[in-house]
């Protein structure tokens, strides 16, 4: 999205790399739209820290700030020196007045989170754990598009973000993915996952799911 | 879910009859409805309990935006009820109607909102988290966290906010004590602040702060190299400490017997480890740790190195685990099987760290003065000299 030099004068802020922008549980009363850099969204679970996210440009977060204070749900954190737009919720009326365009940003933001967490809503649903992960390959597939799922597919996930994603603790996540990989269902790298047939994991989990209520 | 839409211009209506389909649960489309006259009803399903949920349209509402805009397959079924005229939105037709009219984003924004809102607070009780929270223990909680782990500007961020927000919570005294530790550089973690925590987080103090990487105490210069030549030899030192009863006997401290490991896993096995240990399941790691170090399938010069670091890092464990004699017995491993190991200076280290937190200073003084002494001059040897002037300053 461009803005002019006058819109960043007025509510450009800028973080150097490791600063935090903001903590989980401290109130929120601002949401941030990115204009440069790279922001980790990381959440202290378990005593540890785990990476939810990484934004960058034309991102925004802190959006749930923009109706009601709310403590916030995650520590946003700069990765680079980044560039941010910070409005306060008192003026997202003029705001929004003055950039409609941001406003329809906004509402496609909104889309997709609500789509996101709906999503994951449904992996956490699913009790066995195998399916779980294999839900977590299956959406992660989904949201690439340029992926050809007829074939074998590789997906740059490692297991403690599939653990993230399913709500498993990460040891239990590397039993399901060495038993897949056992089963030459998949071909575990550090950095990435290689699924041998994806096609067959969403039958696997679209089944047990048609089965969860009846 | 907006009202107050007149019908736009340049957007052709587009008739159906009754009990007509104008999506599916599942269809991947780009268009956005608005309901002119007529009866929609739009049809999902529960996530949570699997219940049909019906729900009408209003006349002048829009429906299926969130599926077009998200680009994401309808989550509905729209059907209608009688003969039904609906307004058919491309995106751009979409984007140019909201772009003149503010009232309508913020309108959906505010549903929008709600509905992540109800998603987000599912999630938390599927997943068993807590609903009601109080904000200034969870700041200290992270606070503690990154203070622990030696990341003390994300620290200090967390307890300054504790400060700002809940100046009369029962943790601002010592989050102040903190936020005054990490200003002077002093963050070893203090008894005293240890007592406030125990109710949040169980673990046992004293060992956790041990980590080499991140910590302040530059301004402490390196101890010349062999600032401690007239000490004893290498041997006489590790029976200086073998022998030493606090600590208990190590002698007994053998290699476990060769398990099943698989094949050409061991540096994947010691990444893995690695991963779980910075991440803070030492207990995990510890296991993945045991596991390398009673493989039979060192093979290769880098299985060999792996082998060696592992018996180190498992000193690490322990130290987090606040099991200063298993650590100990693992360093001494480091020290007296593998001298040229790249982490013997560490472990000499720790093992001054471990006899200073059993309060046996000289003995500390001699371990951090074998690695402030030895080359090259790194963060180590620093850490070291930082530690012999405290114990003798």
């Amino acid at each position: 999205m461009i803005l002019d030099e006058r819109f960043f004068s007025r509510f450009g802020v800028e973080y150097s790399p490791n600063e935090i922008i903001f903590c989980e549980f401290e109130p929120g009363n601002e949401f941030y739209f990115i204009q440069s850099g790279r922001v980790k969204i990381v959440k202290i679970i378990n005593n540890r820290e785990k990476t939810i996210d990484v934004l960058s440009d034309g991102d925004v977060f802190g959006e749930m700030a923009i109706l009601e204070e709310e403590p916030r749900s995650a520590t946003t954190i700069a990765m680079d020196r980044v560039k941010l737009l910070k409005f306060h919720r008192d003026n997202f009326d003029t705001l929004l007045q003055g950039n409609p365009q941001l406003a329809y940003k906004l509402l496609v933001i909104f889309s997709k989170r609500i789509y996101d967490a709906k999503r994951r809503l449904m992996i956490l649903l699913l009790e066995d754990p195998q399916l779980k992960v294999m839900d977590v390959l299956n959406m992660l597939s989904e949201q690439d598009p340029h992926l050809d799922l007829q074939n074998e597919i590789t997906l740059y996930v490692n297991a403690p973000q599939v653990a993230s994603w399913a709500g498993m603790a990460e040891g239990d996540v590397q039993k399901v993915l060495t038993h897949l990989s056992r089963l030459d269902k998949i071909e575990l790298y550090g950095d990435r996952i290689v699924v041998r047939n994806i096609r067959d994991f969403q039958r696997v989990v679209s089944s047990k799911r048609k089965s969860m209520f009846s | 879910m907006a009202n107050g839409m007149s019908s736009p211009s340049g957007i052709a209506p587009r008739t159906y009859k009754s009990g007509s389909i104008i999506y599916f649960e599942g269809d991947k489309s780009e268009y956005i409805y608005v309901l002119k006259s007529g009866r929609v009803v739009l049809t999902s399903v529960k996530l949570d309990t699997g219940e049909e949920v019906k729900e009408e349209v209003r006349q002048g509402e829009f429906f299926g935006v969130k599926s077009a805009l998200g680009r994401y397959p309808r989550e509905e079924t729209a059907q209608t009820i009688g003969e039904t005229i609906v307004l058919v939105l491309s995106l751009s037709d979409f984007e140019r109607l909201v772009l003149r009219n503010v009232n309508v984003v913020r309108k959906m924004l505010r549903v929008f909102s709600n509905q992540l809102r109800r998603i987000n607070k599912t999630q938390r009780t599927v997943l068993g988290e807590k609903d009601t929270i109080n904000p200034d223990a969870e700041l200290f909680r992270i606070g503690e966290y990154y203070f622990k782990t030696a990341v003390f500007q994300q620290a200090q961020y967390a307890y300054k906010k504790l400060m700002e927000y809940y100046p009369d919570s029962k943790y601002a005294g010592t989050a102040m004590d903190r936020i005054n530790a990490i200003a002077s550089g002093n963050t070893a973690v203090p008894v005293s602040g240890m007592e406030a925590m125990d109710d949040i987080q169980p673990d046992s103090a004293g060992f956790d702060d041990f980590d080499l990487e991140d910590k302040g105490g530059s301004d402490f210069e390196p101890a010349p190299a062999g600032a401690d030549a007239g000490s004893g030899s290498l041997s006489d030192e590790m029976d200086d400490f073998l022998s030493d009863d606090s600590l208990g006997d190590l002698d007994d401290f053998t290699i476990d017997e060769p398990g099943g490991v698989d094949e050409n896993f061991i540096p994947h096995l010691f990444e893995n480890a690695r991963e779980l240990f910075d991440e803070g399941h030492v207990d995990q790691a510890l296991e993945v740790y045991e596991k390398i170090i009673s493989s039979d399938d060192i093979v290769s010069d880098d299985d060999k190195r792996i082998y060696e670091n592992s018996h180190f890092e498992i000193g690490r464990c322990y130290m987090k685990q606040g099991k200063p004699r298993e650590a100990m017995a693992s360093f001494s491993t480091v020290i007296k099987n593998f001298p040229r190991s790249e982490n013997v200076k560490k472990a000499f280290f720790y093992v001054g760290q471990i006899f200073e937190s059993a309060k046996q200073k000289d003995k500390a003084l001699v371990y951090y003065k074998k690695a402030a002494s030895m080359a090259p001059g790194d963060s180590v040897s620093q850490q070291a000299a930082a530690r012999i002037r405290q114990l003798q300053g």
